[in-house]
């Protein structure tokens, strides 16, 4: 049994202009030791998916209408909160996207980590400060045992970012879910903050989930992806079959969005744009929700009527779409933007 | 995991820990919050001087009685009403007793009274403030209602009905009167402070570590309303201080022979045509007190916010 089993997850705001579908019946899942990448534009419901298995939403407006999230095997939908408290940060923690802010400003770092120790397991101050120094050492930060007593404002993004990262580590968690850990970050710090996190999830035999919009990051760090829009997965393959060979035109679209410097199929000139802007999920497109954007669809097919079901294209590749590639006429066209 | 050394491995350029002190340099000053906030406070002069002012006022009133020749209960009608002189700095007043000497009596009794009252404001204030910004919802909106119906009571009126239905007005009646009415606004202030901090991405990380709610509120969310709460005391001392002697010139306050500025000043009032000494110089006690207090709660202002920090 995988270690993290979502079914059929649904999170919907219930606002005053009406129900948010934010995200709209997930499933996947996450085997221990993997990493998983959840890709998406900016509001397609990635950070509400990693919250809603954290059990961390705003209640209210939003709440988990549908779906169990199995995490072995306990549903933490149904789960007391009492008991969620418990399970956070000790079988699952969490990092976030901006770690300028992410640490209270006036209490020292090492406060901060030990006190999550010590949340979690009964231990002296003593051997607590000892565990946490480790964890310092653990994450590259340079004099841990002096930088300690330090405030969060004297250390730079990246460092945070590294203590945000210990805390996390800080009880040995199964699953670590990063919400766009190197969005804030600059870009060869990224790479830095990237290989860490790698390299941690290894020696601690965690599994992962990293949640970002940067294509490059996923397909560093992640060995299944799984592609969301307007709250749906539209494309869940590994990484390098989705790299290869992407079948959504939501999928293929980002890739074309992406700036390559190297390697083969490099494209020069212009970086393309997807036209249009992501659905209003309160009253999403009635049937695919990517049809209003998708080069492919149009009036005489199903693209608006019949909402496309996830299938499996070929195998471990799913994909939500009437015109995935392999089914086109041109199938020739691969990473390319669609003419 | 302890086990395991950290692996080596060569810094990329552009490294983050090249940006920060790092192992190359010489050791930075240690700026806690507290010394930032310090360093911006001296600055402002007017805020130095009234804080100088301050704490000369309270020495003054702790001491004097201590050292001082007289008894500042003590009548003799051979030196009634006598003006300032070497003997009597402050004078005498109509009972010849030393001015000076009750002006540091009444200054410990008007002083504990606002000290005490503003601390019962700010426990009240706080504990409802948070939980009702804390809690939110539906508890939240209740509360606040209770509170716009409280506003609408006058607080001296209220300080007088509070003392009329004790019946005796000592230190402690007046420190009840004077707190009851008058933790509204602080309240106002911790739940404004609480909503915006509980928003903040440090709670939902601690969230994210396990942490309970009563850690949250109390680790994470009351800590950092400690400046507003500290301008909050330099703003309701003032209001305090001016209700304990209105109350004690209107005759329902400290009463004879004991002394506070307020009850000073009644007894000042009637012969304030011959003797204008004996008025003037509780009054300029109280005026002394309530300006440097908000000349401090304005340093402390400007101190304590993140958003006038020029380094």
């Amino acid at each position: 049994m995988a270690l993290l089993e979502v079914d059929n997850l649904g999170t919907h705001f219930f606002t005053r202009e009406g129900v948010l579908r934010a995200v709209d019946g997930i499933s996947f899942s996450v085997e221990r030791g993997q990493t998983l990448g959840i890709v998406g534009e900016s509001g397609c419901g990635k950070s509400v998916t990693a919250l809603s298995i954290m059990g961390l939403i705003p209640q209210p407006p939003a709440k988990i209408v549908s779906g169990t999230v199995m995490f072995d095997g306990t549903d933490l939908v149904q789960l007391p909160e009492k008991e969620l408290e418990d399970l956070r940060g000790r079988e699952i923690a969490m990092i976030f996207q901006d770690p300028m802010t992410c640490l209270n400003p006036t209490l020292t770092i090492g406060t901060q980590i030990t006190e999550t120790i010590r949340r979690h397991y009964d231990v002296s101050k003593n051997d607590a400060r000892k565990k946490a120094i480790e964890l310092l050492e653990e994450v590259q930060i340079p004099r841990a045992a002096e930088r300690l007593d330090d405030y969060p404002h004297r250390f730079s993004g990246g460092m945070r970012q590294r203590v945000m990262i210990a805390i996390a580590l800080s009880c040995d968690p199964k699953l670590l879910i990063a919400d766009e850990p190197t969005t804030a970050l600059d870009v060869t710090v990224q790479a830095a903050v990237l290989d860490l996190l790698d390299d941690l999830r290894q020696r601690h035999d965690m599994a992962m989930i990293i949640i970002t919009h940067d294509m490059g990051v996923v397909a560093e760090a992640a060995d299944d992806i799984l592609v969301m829009y307007a709250g749906q997965i539209v494309e869940q393959a590994s990484v390098l079959d989705l790299f290869d060979h992407p079948e959504h035109p939501y999928t293929e679209a980002l890739l074309g969005a992406l700036p390559q410097i190297e390697g083969e199929g490099i494209r020069d000139g212009r970086l393309t744009a997807i036209p249009g802007r992501p659905p209003d999920l309160i009253s999403p497109p009635p049937a695919c929700r990517f049809a209003p954007r998708c080069p492919y669809a149009n009036a005489n097919d199903t693209c608006t009527s019949v909402m496309p079901e996830l299938r499996e294209v070929r195998a471990g590749h799913w994909v939500r779409s009437a015109h995935p590639a392999c089914e086109r006429a041109g199938a020739a066209i691969t990473a390319g933007a669609p003419a | 995991m302890a086990a395991n050394p950290p692996a080596t491995r060569t810094p990329l350029v552009g490294d983050d820990r090249a940006t920060d002190d790092g192992a190359a340099g010489a050791p930075l000053r240690q700026a806690s919050l507290w010394r930032d906030a310090w360093s911006r406070y001296v600055r402002n002069r007017a805020a130095v001087a009234a804080g100088v002012t301050f704490v000369l006022l309270v020495a003054f009133c702790l001491l004097w009685p201590i050292v001082s020749p007289y008894d500042p209960n003590h009548v003799d009608f051979a030196l009634k009403s006598q003006p300032p002189s070497l003997e009597h700095p402050f004078g005498t007043d109509n009972f010849g007793r030393d001015m000076m000497t009750r002006t540091a009596v009444g200054g410990r009794v008007s002083m504990l009274i606002g000290f005490g009252a503003t601390l019962a404001i700010l426990l009240i204030g706080v504990a409802y403030g948070s939980i009702s910004g804390f809690v939110g919802g539906r508890l939240d909106n209740a509360l606040m209602r209770v509170l716009d119906t409280l506003y609408g009571l006058p607080g001296l009126p209220f300080a007088i009905i509070i003392l009329a239905i004790f019946g005796t007005a000592s230190k402690w009646t007046l420190m009840v009167a004077l707190s009851v009415a008058s933790w509204f606004t602080a309240a106002r202030i911790v739940r404004g402070q609480i909503i915006t901090l509980k928003e903040n991405d440090y709670v939902r990380a601690a969230k994210a570590v396990g942490a309970r709610w009563y850690r949250v509120l109390g680790r994470h969310l009351l800590p950092n309303t400690l400046g507003v709460l500290i301008i909050a005391i330099f703003l309701e001392l003032p209001g305090v201080i001016l209700g304990e002697a209105f109350l004690s010139f209107i005759g329902l306050g400290i009463s004879p022979p004991n002394a506070s500025w307020g009850q000073m000043a009644q007894e000042g009032r009637t012969v304030y045509r011959t003797s204008p000494h004996i008025i003037a110089v509780p009054s300029l006690a109280i005026a002394t007190l309530i300006l440097s207090a908000n000349f401090i709660a304005d340093g402390l202002r400007d101190a304590l916010d993140p958003r006038t920090r020029e380094t």
